[in-house]
């Protein structure tokens, strides 16, 4: 039997790809007051992006409760024995938590392993992806994870902020938190490092920065995944693949939007590119 | 004629003591000597400070022959160097105590040699060295040393004089080699400082010590007496001391007599009050001793006493949270208090006070390297003159040192924001000199002088603008130099423009600069930040 991947809202993994890629995404919340919406499910990125900017309401975030996770669990159960859980960085949510927790209810009907991707964003899509691929080849449990570990510290995503404002309120700066509080303008362009937010470079320009994002995929000599995905500038998503496409396949590189959860702490005006390294550089 | 066949430590102290007196009466004199008609680097100033921390290493030698004395004198220099013309001469220093070493006394031929090395050493210690600068004058002024001492001559007075005599000539030589002193028509500043120095070692060993008390090298004659008061130096005044601040109450107090004697006492002295109660604020070494002298006049209230090196650290810790990097720190050269906050807020660890009118001396910035807790520090000098004085660091310190050739605050902030959070030290300094490369800087200031410049007639007081330090627009506001300026530069390529107005300049008439060039160019991201600069109007980045 196929071992069957599940993974969370924030990996950015677009609906239509995760049911061609046999993906089984669980969502987290994101809320404006008393409204709750399921990440992606409920709530897209662009409607998320109209009320963000148009609203005085700050959003918050929950994980998604360990029950989200144990009904999933049962759905896989009837048709595999064996599941991964690929989840968002420990340090940013505690979906882990409740995967672990979901897992320990269902006592054993099952084996099912959960993986801290100590990342997020197309950073932890992009393993997810390769999780599955692996999986579909016939792998099994401890073969994925053992791929997947592998592909865990080659998985990196860079993403070019408009401001620093959402991520310092939501309480998920990080190692950013040096470049707050400056007294001239720029675009951080950030990291996750160790499973959690920290700083890369600082430009005076969206130009600058989108030319630091193509400079840092061209870097790479041997890559196994490429992603690009927005907030609120598909053009400058558009124009990133455009010149992308002289180095890697377009059609090969995954186009995504950031999820509200996501959108949450990194604003609008977003773009983020994500690699993941090829074995062997 | 006086003859003199050798001579010793002593002599070279005291005739180098002289020589910095002499020196002194004329530094202002040789700070206006400045080619351009912008607050320029003080030439005079700043060999005269570079001679003083030497005069008094010297007296720190641990012996008294010429070797000891002189290579103090040398450490002094470089320790005290300040500005360009300051590294020169420490470079200078440098050459001599190297053909002086283990010598116990010297005769003219040894002297000779000496100058031939120090010219030597002052030429190996630029990358890029320009003739009709102090560097000419020494070459030819130890050129004719040598040519007398071939002629018989060997002598130290007879040596010391051709020497003089040839620097006179070769400093009055400098307009026909360097252009800019030919249309400024003035003779180059390093290359009189030099010029003075040697006279007045020449003078004191003549024995004309008289001359010297009631003469003066150039204009003004006064007696001035031999002891110097200090010169006061913020970057110098707030690295040492206490901070002493009292209230003194009492009967007939004489205000004048009270400066007057506090004076002596340390640095950065206020006395304001009448004659029953005097405010008084001083920082001090020795806090004792001032209110010893305080209580035999009056009584004592709100007395304040605070360490001013704990002051600095408290100051550094809060900082240190601001690093880019635990293993790494950047030191930063700016005058104003908008620019450090901008420096700071960007991430640079030490901020050390210093510009164009104020350059830092190699101490100050060493200071500062020494006491962010990093021990690979990247240095911005933010100033073509401070770039050399900042060079001298690396050899002070077991700290590794790169120093990125920032010159001017835009460079600097350019480079600063151009710091690789993941890079190593050595990628970072190198983005960082990469990053400086693209930026326009627009410097406006107003001149100190008239003068005609570039074919322009320049009348004092005028708004002067320079662009990447060239001076190219002159008119009577501000504003009106600084759109010249813009309109020179093809905006079509730009994207952002910072304006940092100076401490003289109202935000109100920054902001309608601002407009005025958001509406030419509505696709600029226009930003106006409060600078404090000293002198300047307006510091424009272009990038």
């Amino acid at each position: 039997m196929t071992v069957k991947i599940i993974t969370d809202s924030t990996s950015d993994i677009t609906s239509n790809l995760a049911q061609e890629l046999g993906i089984t995404v669980v969502p987290l919340t994101v809320s404006f007051g008393h409204e709750h919406f399921l990440d992606r499910v409920e709530m897209t990125t662009d409607d998320f992006y109209r009320r963000l900017t148009t609203e005085d309401i700050f959003p918050t975030t929950t994980q998604p409760p360990p029950g989200a996770f144990v009904d999933v669990y049962n759905e896989l159960v009837k048709e595999t024995d064996e599941i991964l859980v690929i989840v968002i960085s420990g340090k940013l949510s505690g979906t882990y938590q409740s995967a672990t927790n979901a897992r320990d209810i269902l006592k054993g009907k099952c084996r099912i392993e959960v993986i801290d991707s100590l990342s997020t964003a197309m950073g932890l899509g992009l393993i997810v992806i390769a999780a599955a691929k692996i999986a579909r080849s016939g792998a099994s449990l401890d073969g994925v994870i053992d791929e997947v570990s592998k592909r865990i510290p080659r998985s990196q995503p860079v993403m070019s902020f408009d401001t620093l404002k959402y991520l310092a309120k939501g309480g998920r700066i990080g190692r950013a938190a040096g470049l707050l509080g400056s007294l001239l303008s720029f675009k951080p362009v950030l990291t996750i490092r160790d499973g959690e937010v920290a700083p890369l470079k600082r430009f005076r320009s969206v130009a600058a920065s989108m030319d630091y994002l193509y400079n840092f995929v061209a870097g790479f000599t041997k890559i196994e995944e490429l992603a690009v995905e927005h907030a609120t500038t598909p053009d400058n998503a558009d124009k990133l693949v455009e010149r992308l496409s002289a180095i890697y396949p377009k059609e090969r590189i995954y186009r995504s939007t950031v999820s509200p959860v996501l959108g949450t702490y990194m604003g609008p005006n977003v773009l983020a590119v994500s690699v993941l390294e090829a074995e062997g550089k | 004629m006086k003859q003199i066949e050798s001579i010793g430590g002593q002599d070279l102290k005291d005739m180098f003591a002289a020589a910095t007196n002499w020196l002194e009466k004329s530094a202002q004199d040789i700070d206006a000597l400045n080619v351009f008609p912008v607050p320029d680097g003080d030439c005079g100033t700043n060999m005269l400070l570079t001679m003083r921390s030497s005069i008094e290493e010297a007296s720190r030698a641990p012996d008294q022959n010429i070797s000891q004395v002189a290579q103090a004198m040398a450490k002094g220099a470089l320790m005290g160097a300040r500005g360009n013309s300051g590294v020169i001469l420490s470079q200078i220093w440098r050459g001599l105590a190297q053909s002086l070493n283990e010598k116990e006394t010297i005769n003219g031929h040894e002297l000779a040699q000496a100058l031939l090395q120090a010219s030597e050493m002052a030429y190996k210690g630029l990358s890029n060295p320009v003739e009709g600068t102090i560097l000419t004058v020494m070459r030819e002024a130890a050129s004719a040393a040598q040519k007398q001492v071939a002629k018989g001559n060997g002598n130290v007075i007879s040596v010391l004089e051709a020497t003089v005599d040839a620097a006179n000539e070769s400093v009055a030589n400098t307009p026909n080699l360097l252009p800019v002193l030919r249309e400024a028509g003035v003779v180059d500043a390093g290359g009189q400082g030099l010029f003075t120095l040697l006279e007045g070692a020449l003078l004191y060993l003549r024995g004309d010590v008289e001359l010297m008390q009631f003469r003066k090298p150039r204009v003004i004659a006064s007696s001035i007496p031999v002891t110097a008061h200090p010169i006061q130096m913020a970057a110098e005044e707030e690295a040492f001391g206490y901070c002493t601040e009292f209230l003194l109450k009492g009967e007939n107090l004489d205000l004048d007599k009270l400066r007057k004697k506090l004076q002596s006492k340390g640095q950065s002295l206020i006395v304001v009050g009448d004659e029953s109660t005097v405010r008084v604020h001083i920082h001090t070494l020795d806090p004792g001793n001032v209110v010893h002298y305080i209580t035999s006049l009056g009584t004592m209230h709100k007395v304040s006493i605070r360490n001013m090196d704990e002051q600095h650290e408290d100051f550094l810790a809060m900082q240190k949270g601001r690093m880019p990097a635990v293993d790494m720190a950047i030191v930063a050269v700016v005058a104003g208090d908008g620019l450090a906050d901008v420096f700071t807020s960007l991430g640079a660890s030490a901020i050390v006070p210093g510009g164009q009118t104020m350059n830092p001396s190699t101490k100050d910035i060493l200071q500062a390297v020494e006491a962010v807790p990093s021990d690979k520090i990247i240095i911005l000098p933010n100033n073509k003159n401070i770039v050399p004085t900042a060079q001298q660091v690396e050899s002070l310190t077991d700290k590794s040192i790169e120093v990125v050739p920032t010159e001017s605050v835009p460079q600097g902030a350019a480079a600063l924001l151009a710091f690789d959070y993941e890079a190593d030290f050595e990628t970072n300094a190198k983005l960082m000199t990469e990053a400086k490369s693209g930026i326009k800087t627009i410097e406006i200031t107003r001149a100190t002088r008239s003068t005609r410049l570039n074919g322009l007639a320049i009348k004092k007081k005028q708004a002067i603008g320079l662009l990447d330090g060239h001076l190219l627009a002159v008119n009577d506001e501000p504003d009106d130099v600084l759109s010249e300026l813009l309109a020179r530069i093809d905006l079509d390529k730009a994207e952002v423009i910072t304006i940092y107005y100076g401490d003289d300049t109202d935000e109100a008439e920054a902001e309608r600069v601002s407009t005025g060039i958001r509406e030419q160019h509505p696709n600029l991201q226009v930003e106006v930040v409060s600078g404090g600069q000293p002198h300047y109007n307006y510091i424009v980045s272009i990038e």
